[in-house]
């Protein structure tokens, strides 16, 4: 790594390359659909990660470059945009522009042929470069502005398919749920403007940032340039989180995730990946110092009860990319969680692991929906292609996609050599750590996060063994093609230890965990040994049991009537439960408005507009026959005297030579005379 | 010896005889009549002022070339009024008004 | 009254007669004709102011050519155009008042011009060298053309060859292209 360096000023502009190349892609959406334009597509998103890979190489647990420049004034405040990039940005800078790479090249195949894939191409570099873009920014308003462009550009492909009725729902549905984190963010944006006076992350949470210097003196939060109630702290931090839990889609704002499953797979890939839900987890990196005592609580709740809710759900989903989705939601709330807990660097640890498997999970689930559908076409049948009741036995015939998906699904689960079990160690046993310096109801935190991640390894068992064993349904059905089981075996290699640390049992050494600065929890030896043994005991009995109830088929499943089942099928009844609480008072509201507006506005609007209509006869009375009558007069004057005038212009050289004569010869008897 | 003033009353009474021609008449012939009638007018007066003015002989060198342009002025009138028949089918000079607005 | 005054009025009551007969008479080939009696009492009416040159010039060209044209111009062309000169309206029109009183009115002026005027007494009247009725005039204007007006005589020659080529274009038939 230390081979390749650069100046600070060639590093931003790298990082600008890495930016600008996937939105060149947004223009191909000027072209007709063709398929050449997705090499151009993945010309672009493969510059963009070496650009990216390289601002790595050299940024990574070196000294951090920050370039800004005046951007416009506004009276005396300057407003200055730049690039930051801190170990925190490159990582998520090297994550985004790869597996957007990674997507780029699985969707020349898998959306090969679609006739919109112009427009897909341009969406998915829109995409890209909100991402990179929200990432590198090192000014809250500019982090505002991509924040926005990744809501906006995840919208477009969410419903990219919006001919179906399902998929337009769906994107309203995430673009709604994402504004209420927008209003969110941009509350915290202006608590801080007014506040602190700038928009500069590293002026603002940088060490020794005004944030940290900020002091609360008798419940007034006091900053060099301004001061408010100490409860505004609390506003701002919350604002955020808010924000982040429209994005990350924690509970209770995670319903538009599975919904988003109506986009194209590799998007839907590429959202629970790496793009739009880390975005979250990203912001709440980015403003952590700003969080006091009782937003970290919140945090902390909503993060595993998300955890639990999310792999609860799981269990009894059939739909395949759904439950992959909640089990996104899952990890997501772990992610939350840790943060919540101060393990700031495990939580970014296992965001960058979780890219990864997540990622190839869904492609692998992406690649069965696509030979699933093709067969479909082929013998024209009619089922739907994304249900796991009506899959199984696939194992033998797409052994690539099968092994890759197992390897994901291991890491998700947390078996060991894999990174998602350094990184979900790493979350559980700083947990742990953490819990036992308090008491109350943050004892359970850790236990509900071992119960999650049991849970973990039972759906996701119960996804593989119904989905690639027992008796194979769909004979001739084949691999997916070669290009996109190359890219599954890219991911699972990456899925794999050797990526984050060379230690596959601890995660101590992974190089990750060590750019960021500790938890600052007090270590406990006796955690490091038990936690992973019992972890991965459960985990691996959970596997067993899933083995014996989907693959074995012995008669022995659960009862599908049962009110523990329902109320996990249903997704705990809270899309009903916010249809009862948000969407019918609304209606109530709208109907009773409807009325107010019926009967008295518009009656006042009516009185007002009959008041309106004597008023403008009287007018028009006037007018007629008073200024009319004028102008008509001065009309009828000019008319006559110019039929009188035209006269004289009759065309015959006689009239014209006695006008003339008449005027000589009286001219002449006039002076004889005069 | 007859006086010059009579001349001039009889070459006046002539010239306003060919101007109501020109003013009035529905022909174009007639039209042109009337400026021979004028023209004639000129001649005479030319010819009385020149008995006096034996020595340089203007009035009666300058009545001959008077005649001649007359005579020529009658040749490509006529011409011009044949060619405005063919054109409009009339040679009424009232119904001639392509100049009118 | 001499003979020749009895002459001279003579004439100048033909000329102005015939005069107004040709400017009143609907019938255009009356009126042509007429204007030969005109031409013919005008002709008379320059011998009295001592021209005898012009007169026979007048009677020259004016019978022998303008007449001949005017007729010839008429008789050759197509009957269309002939009737179509007779059926000129005949009636009293505003037009003819206009162009009565302005005629009038110019007469006015004219006489009142000559009348306030002692043209008899005008000095370069007075000390002018008066033609005599036995003088040759037809030697003094053949002198007078070679010499004192040479150039408005070649000018003339000039403006009448453009005037006949100028007729004859006019009058062609236009080909069918």
């Amino acid at each position: 790594m230390g081979v390749l360096s650069f100046s600070a000023g060639t590093l931003g502009a790298f990082s600008l390359i890495a930016l600008a190349f996937p939105f060149i892609s947004l223009f191909t959406i000027l072209w007709r659909s063709k398929d050449s334009l997705g090499h151009i597509a993945i010309f672009n998103a493969f510059i963009s990660f070496i650009a990216s890979f390289i601002v790595f190489c050299c940024v990574w647990n070196k000294e951090v470059i920050h370039l800004q420049t005046g951007w416009f004034t506004i009276g005396e405040n300057v407003f200055t945009a730049g690039i930051l990039l801190n170990n925190l940005s490159v990582l998520m800078m090297v994550l985004v522009s790869g597996i957007s790479l990674l997507v780029h090249v699985y969707s020349l195949m898998y959306m090969k042929g679609d006739p919109g894939i112009n427009k897909y191409w341009a969406y998915l570099g829109l995409f890209c470069f909100s991402m990179l873009g929200l990432v590198v920014s090192d000014s809250l308003l500019l982090i505002y502005i991509f924040w926005e462009l990744v809501g906006f550009s995840s919208y477009l492909l969410i419903g990219f398919w919006f001919t179906r009725d399902a998929a337009s729902q769906a994107a309203k549905k995430a673009f709604i749920i994402n504004r209420i984190g927008d209003i969110g963010l941009l509350t915290g944006l202006m608590i801080m403007y007014a506040q602190f006076r700038t928009f500069d992350v590293v002026k603002l949470f940088g060490p020794m940032g005004l944030v940290d210097s900020a002091s609360i003196i008798d419940g007034i939060w006091i900053s060099p340039v301004s001061q408010m109630p100490v409860v505004w702290l609390s506003v701002a931090g919350f604002a955020f989180f808010i924000g982040a839990m429209a994005k990350s889609a924690q509970f209770p704002l995670h319903t538009w995730l599975p919904d988003a499953m109506e986009g194209p797979t590799s998007v839907s890939s590429l959202i629970h990946a790496a793009t739009m839900v880390a975005a979250g987890v990203f912001l709440l990196g980015r403003v952590y110092p700003l969080f006091d005592s009782l937003v970290f609580n919140v945090i902390i709740i909503i993060g595993v009860l998300t955890a639990f809710l999310g792999a609860t759900i799981a269990l009894t989903q059939n739909d395949i990319k759904r439950i992959l989705a909640y089990s996104t939601i899952s990890q997501l709330g772990f992610m939350i969680a840790a943060m919540g807990i101060g393990a700031y660097g495990e939580s970014i640890f296992h965001l960058a692991t979780h890219a990864f498997f997540k990622c190839l999970l869904f492609l692998s689930a992406g690649a069965v929906i696509h030979q699933l559908h093709h067969y479909k076409e082929h013998h024209q049948l009619e089922f739907d292609h994304q249900d796991i009741r009506l899959m199984g036995g696939l194992g033998k015939k797409m052994p690539v996609t099968f092994i890759s998906m197992c390897v994901a699904a291991a890491a998700l689960a947390g078996l060991p050599l894999t990174g998602g079990y350094l990184s979900k160690d790493a979350v559980l046993i700083t947990s742990f750590e953490w819990a036992s310096g308090y008491h109350g109801f943050k004892k359970l935190v850790p236990y509900v996060l071992v119960l999650t991640s049991w849970l973990t390894a039972f759906y996701i068992a119960r996804l593989i063994f119904k989905v690639f064993f027992g008796k194979l349904r769909y004979e001739g059905i084949t691999e997916a093609s070669s290009s996109m089981s190359r890219v599954l075996i890219v991911l699972a290699i990456c899925s794999l230890f050797i990526l984050v640390s060379f230690n596959p049992l601890s995660y101590e050494g992974s190089w990750i965990l060590a750019g960021f600065t500790g938890s600052g929890v007090k270590p406990f030896e006796v955690f490091h040994s038990i936690v992973p043994i019992v972890v991965t005991i459960g985990s691996i009995l959970m596997v067993l049991i899933g083995f014996r109830i989907y693959a074995k088929r012995d008669g022995r499943t659960f009862r599908e009537k049962g009110f523990f089942y329902r109320f996990s099928n249903r997704a705990w009844y809270l899309n009903e439960a916010y249809n009862l609480m948000f969407v019918k008072p609304v209606e109530r509201i709208a109907h009773y408005s409807y009325r107010f507006d019926k009967l008295i506005v518009d009656g006042v609007v009516n009185l007002a507009g009959a008041g309106m209509g004597v008023l403008s006869r009287v007018a028009d009375w006037l007018d007629r026959y008073i200024v009319d009558g004028a102008v008509n007069g001065a009309a009828v004057l000019a008319r006559h005297t110019g039929n009188f005038a035209r006269q004289f212009q009759s065309g015959r050289l006689q009239h014209y030579l006695i006008t003339m004569l008449t005027l000589v010869v009286g001219f002449f008897i006039l002076t004889y005379f005069i | 010896m007859i006086p010059l003033s009579h001349f001039m009353f009889i070459s006046a009474v002539l010239f306003c005889l060919g101007l109501y021609a020109v003013l009035t008449k529905r022909n174009a012939i007639q039209v042109l009549i009337g400026i021979e009638f004028m023209i004639n007018a000129a001649i005479l007066n030319f010819v009385a002022f020149g008995r006096f003015d034996k020595a340089t002989g203007g009035g009666q060198m300058f009545a001959l070339f008077t005649i001649v342009l007359a005579a020529a002025g009658v040749a490509v009138a006529l011409a011009i009024i044949l060619n405005v028949y063919k054109h409009f089918r009339t040679i009424n000079p009232a119904k001639i008004d392509s100049l009118k607005d | 009254m001499s003979p020749e005054q009895i002459l001279f009025y003579f004439f100048a009551a033909l000329t102005l007669i015939s005069a107004f007969l040709v400017v009143t008479m609907q019938n255009l080939v009356r009126s042509i004709f007429l204007f030969f009696v005109t031409i013919f009492s005008l002709a008379a009416m320059f011998v009295f102011a001592l021209a005898d040159f012009i007169a026979v010039t007048q009677v020259v060209i004016y019978v022998g050519g303008v007449l001949v044209l005017m007729l010839f111009a008429f008789m050759l062309s197509n009957r269309e155009l002939l009737s179509g000169l007779q059926a000129v309206q005949t009636g009293f029109k505003m037009s003819h008042f206009a162009g009565l009183m302005i005629s009038l009115g110019f007469l006015f002026l004219l006489y009142m011009a000559i009348a306030s005027t002692d043209i008899v007494n005008l000095p370069w009247i007075k000390e002018s060298q008066q033609i005599s009725p036995g003088d040759n005039t037809v030697h003094q204007i053949g002198i007078n053309t070679m010499t004192r007006y040479l150039l408005p005589f070649e000018v003339v020659s000039v403006f009448l060859l453009m005037a006949l080529i100028g007729a004859a274009h006019l009058a062609r038939k236009e080909k069918r292209s």
